[in-house]
């Protein structure tokens, strides 16, 4: 089964993905993004939060609900710290001595740890083992029709030091002001998870693990993919800059084989997955489409996901 | 391309830090308008960083990098900017040949810091 969620949220005034502080001033990730005005096209730049960002919080949310649903995490990704057994040093914590068979080293990291498994790994030794992630996920960019509007500002914050007269000197200063550039958009991405990717080797196509642990699994995979949306737990400086905001729209389509929902920048997004969905189901495909816009909340719909591959016996 | 000097030096200065995104976003550009966003960008940065840099004993400003000490340039003159945009809107090119400089090894000794 393949899931493939569409996501639309609104952020005002957020600091979730920063590239380089240079002196005071620390910058938003911003992108270059094609857009038309009045029939021509131009370049303009917006606020965007990296795919890797995103990849990040869902993986933290993995380890979490993995641990809750009690399987094995690699110290490592325990600490969210995804080195994602890269070399040598990191791999003999899973596995000591290291095998020669790349295969062996595969099925050693896989069953060690549900991360690595569901998110990939490189190891980047002799042998080489590579193992993709068996979920995407895209940049989270404005949504087209608005991109004009968002914005990327810089915020002046002040951080204050108390000294006394007595030690002041110099020209020791007792606040120093900084700028945060923060964004303001209608953000859009997507998310696709392969569920039949998960406990199954990237190297031979064989289950790793049985099936009663790849069907926890991929619901351990679900479960961070819903505590992830529904908490808004994604993104830098949530301390001080958590957006304000919320999830606007999901679109969550469930098919047996891969399909990508149309990406949720584009205004139509819903009736355009729709129609491609049904012309799947002309060619035989079973699928499950539910979107949240208005009256569902995201949550009503990614249950229904849910629900659905429960049904379909994915777990 | 000596006309350019200003902006070489300062792209120059941000490699040296190996920070490579302007020099590749303005090297890299298809239209004039990323080169004015990248270089409004790196003259944002750059004046922060120069603002925050250390002088030494002969009075030019540096900064600190894997225990290296890397000169800062001055700030490019409104005039040079003035013209590098204007050229660049007519020809592209000069966009990438003066990223290309900044990613070479300047021919003399350069003075760098204040002047
Ligand atoms: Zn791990």
């Amino acid at each position: 089964m393949f899931l493939s969620v569409g996501v639309r949220f609104e952020a005002n005034v957020e600091a979730l993905n920063m590239v380089e502080t240079a002196g005071n001033y620390s910058k938003h990730r911003r992108v270059p993004y094609l857009v038309e005005e009045d029939g021509k096209l131009k370049t303009v730049y917006v606020p965007a939060l990296s795919g890797e960002s995103l990849a990040h919080a869902y993986q933290e949310h993995l380890v979490r609900e993995a641990l809750g649903l009690g399987l094995s995490v690699c110290d490592d990704c325990r600490r969210n710290e995804f080195y994602k057994s890269m070399n040598k040093v990191h791999l003999k914590k899973k596995v000591n001595p290291i095998p020669d068979d790349p295969r062996d080293i595969e099925i050693a990291i896989v069953r060690s740890c549900v991360v690595e498994d569901v998110g990939g790994f490189l190891y980047a030794e002799k042998p080489p083992v590579r193992r993709s992630s068996a979920f995407q996920v895209s940049y989270a960019l404005p949504v087209k029709s608005v991109a004009l509007f968002a914005t990327s500002e810089p915020q002046l914050h002040a951080r204050h030091a108390q000294m006394d007269t007595s030690s002041k000197k110099g020209n020791a200063s007792e606040q120093m002001i900084y700028y945060v550039e923060t964004g303001t958009a209608l953000y859009g991405f997507t998310f696709n998870l392969d569920l039949d990717a998960i406990g199954v080797s990237a190297i031979t196509s064989e289950p790793i693990l049985d099936e009663n642990e790849l069907k926890i699994r991929r619901e351990a995979a679900m479960r961070a993919l819903f505590r992830m949306l529904s908490s808004a737990q994604f993104g830098a400086k949530l301390s001080r800059f958590f957006p304000v905001g919320g999830i606007t729209e999901v679109a969550v389509a469930v098919t047996e084989h891969p399909f990508v929902v149309t990406s949720p920048i584009y205004d139509d997004y819903i009736a355009r997955t729709e129609r491609r969905l049904k012309v799947l189901e002309g060619l035989g495909e079973n699928y499950l489409f539910t979107v949240a816009t208005g009256e569902k909340v995201p949550e009503e719909a990614l249950k229904e996901a849910v629900d659905y591959l429960r049904e379909q016996g994915a777990f | 391309m000596s006309e350019y000097e200003g902006i070489v030096k300062m792209l120059r200065f941000f490699v040296q830090m190996k920070n490579f995104g302007y020099v590749d976003r303005i090297g890299n550009a298809l239209n004039p308008e990323p080169v004015e966003v990248t270089l409004h960008e790196a003259l944002r940065a750059f004046r922060s960083v120069r603002e925050s840099a250390p002088v030494d004993e002969s009075g030019r400003r540096y900064v600190e990098k894997d225990g290296k000490k890397i000169p800062v340039p001055g700030i490019p003159t409104e005039e040079e900017i003035r013209t590098f945009l204007d050229d660049v809107r007519s020809d592209i090119g000069v966009a990438k040949r003066v990223a290309t400089l900044a990613l070479a090894y300047p021919s003399k000794k350069e003075s760098g810091g204040d002047e």
